[in-house]
């Protein structure tokens, strides 16, 4: 792996200076150096505050000085030259060149870069479909359109600059927003991998239950017919969020999403078969008897890896059942200083975050300062009603 | 047409004396030139003084521009020197929210200002404390953000406008949005 920091083209990395290929080595290093992360979390910062500038129109008397002063030139040659009229045809050009060049001013203004052409798909097997034309070996799916593909035809979307998306068999996925800085899709059903070399939070996959928001990565998304989900991360991080709830996926781990609950509560997919189902149990818990016997289970089962588990699990429990998922995760990776039993249970922001150090899993800052509003989906995805 | 044909039409109407045209030219361009000097310069009188010389500049030697050159890179040029030549004529200017003086490079006044932002950021609308922050940026660090931000130019551009390779343009855009980050710090969260 090449290992230079990428410092000094970051500005340019934000500005979309780089060649592709450029621009992903620098999203893979980002991936894993703390460092760089950070100065391109400062970087974007800066820019995006820059926005705040606006353009203010110039005071109309500018332009009476500015002809007060060339007329009181000593050299009015350029004026006087005025007298003598451009001949016809020149002048008519050049009136007809002002009213184009303020309409392309103007133009240029009011259109975003043209991307709602779509995004490119390319057939790797079988005959993949977008809406009902079947895809010989390339189209482009426009927003709004559906990529369909039947047992026997996969896929594969770019997405814009920033990645590329494989489409498996029996999958349904739709380009839901195409729009500048955004890159959204979503998935009905079936699987897809994708490969995000973009900054975070770019890209983002609408699921039935959840919202995949890409932190810099790759990963596998599954959703069934039912609407449920399974998230897996193979590099960097996933957000996995759903009506305020959210759980942060790191590669090796896991995240189930239902379609009554939400996003589940994040695990290794090497922990125990045992584990995983308890943690089911909780997570599809109806009220809070069925949850503490499901914790009662699930706790003396972890193992310090599990960690991001129990992490999670103090977000997702409350007062004395809290307090015992903080002693589990503390005999297993000792609490920071600082860090006290009551707090957590209270609730303290920066206490779980301390706890989430010691996970040794990467600095909890850099995903939080990522953390912005993003947009919410753009359209329910409607229950299937295709005929096929 | 397109831009570049229809912009060398009015430029030769410029060039033959017509006011008119030079109008045009001037309502094109006015609103992003004007406002690169207010930003940069941090109040009006200094706005107007450095629009009053771009496009006086611009008019009295529209015959020396050389037509196989991008009109707008020339413009972009003159606006640069425009502020730079205002900003070492004051040595002091006064910014926009007449918060008194900076030298450039004095890491006092640096740190004396963060400490200001942070304690009037409840009051002061996002923005201005944006704009205070780019008027405190050393001015080689400022200009590049602007003509970054106003007229949108790419890495290529901005080193013709300021005379320098693109790595320089590069490592510029790097310490300006940086030290605007450090500057802005209180904000954090608020612009997403
Ligand atoms: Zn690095």
């Amino acid at each position: 792996m090449i290992w230079n920091h990428v410092t000094k083209d970051l500005s340019a990395y934000v500005h979309g200076e780089l060649t592709p290929d450029e621009a992903r080595r620098i999203g893979e290093h980002l991936v894993g150096c703390r460092r760089c992360r950070h100065e391109y979390d400062e970087i974007r910062f800066g820019a995006e505050a820059v926005r705040e500038l606006k353009i203010v129109s110039a005071p109309d008397s500018i332009w009476t000085d500015l002809e007060a002063a060339l007329d009181a030139r000593p050299d009015k040659k350029s004026w006087a030259s005025a007298l003598f009229p451009l001949p016809a045809f020149s002048y008519a050009l050049a009136v007809l060149a002002i009213a184009a060049a303020i309409g392309f001013a103007i133009f240029r203004q009011q259109t975003p870069p043209a991307t709602d052409t779509g995004w490119e798909v390319t057939r790797i097997d079988g005959a993949p479909a977008i809406g009902d034309q079947r895809i010989a070996s390339r189209g482009r799916l426009k927003p709004g359109e559906w990529l369909t593909t039947d047992s026997s035809s996969r896929a594969q979307i770019s997405v814009g600059q920033i990645g590329e998306v494989k489409i498996d068999p029996n999958s349904r996925v739709r380009l839901a927003d195409a729009s500048p800085g955004t890159h959204r899709l979503a998935i009905e059903v079936g699987r897809m991998e994708a490969f995000i070399w973009a900054p975070p939070r770019q890209f983002f996959v609408d699921t039935p239950s959840a919202v995949a928001v890409d932190l810099g990565c790759s990963y596998t998304l599954e959703v069934d017919r039912r609407g449920a989900g399974k998230l897996k991360v193979t590099l960097g991080w996933v957000a996995f969020e759903w009506k305020g709830r959210e759980s942060f996926v790191p590669a090796g781990a896991v995240c189930l999403t239902r379609p009554d609950s939400g996003p589940g509560t994040p695990f290794f997919d090497d922990a125990s078969t045992v584990f995983i189902d308890t943690l089911a149990e909780f997570d599809a818990a109806r009220n809070d008897t069925e949850k503490m016997s499901a914790l009662d289970a699930l706790l003396p089962l972890a193992r310090k890896r599990d960690g991001l588990t129990l992490w999670h699990l103090l977000s997702r429990t409350e007062g004395g059942a809290r307090g015992r998922v903080y002693d589990r995760l503390t005999s297993l990776i000792p609490a920071p200083a600082g860090v006290t039993r009551r707090g957590v249970i209270d609730g303290d922001r920066g206490m779980l975050d301390s706890l989430w150090e010691p996970l040794e899993l990467g600095d909890s800052s850099w995903w939080r300062l990522w953390k912005a509003p993003f947009p919410a989906p753009t359209a329910r995805i409607e229950t299937t009603t295709d005929n096929n | 047409m397109n831009e570049m044909a229809s912009e060398r039409l009015l430029i030769e109407a410029c060039r033959s004396g017509d006011r008119e045209a030079f109008r045009r030219l001037y309502e094109l361009h006015k609103d992003r030139v004007y406002s690169i000097a207010l930003h940069f310069s941090g109040n009006e009188s200094s706005a107007r003084d450095i629009v009053q010389q771009v496009f006086l500049k611009l008019f009295t030697r529209i015959g020396e521009f050389r037509s196989e050159s991008i009109f707008s890179t020339w413009l972009h040029r003159i606006t640069v020197n425009a502020c730079l030549d205002e900003h070492r004529k004051q040595r002091r200017f006064i910014s926009i929210d007449d918060q008194g003086g900076e030298e450039e490079g004095d890491e006092n006044q640096f740190i004396e200002s963060r400490v200001t932002i942070e304690t009037d950021y409840s009051m002061i609308e996002r923005s201005a404390l944006v704009r205070r922050a780019v008027g405190r940026l050393k001015p080689k660090l400022r200009i590049a953000i602007l003509l970054k931000y106003f007229e949108d130019l790419s890495y290529r551009e901005m080193a013709e406008a300021l005379g320098c390779s693109e790595g320089t343009v590069a490592s510029r855009l790097n310490r300006g949005h940086r030290e605007l980050a450090g500057l802005l710090e209180a904000l954090r969260g608020d612009i997403k």
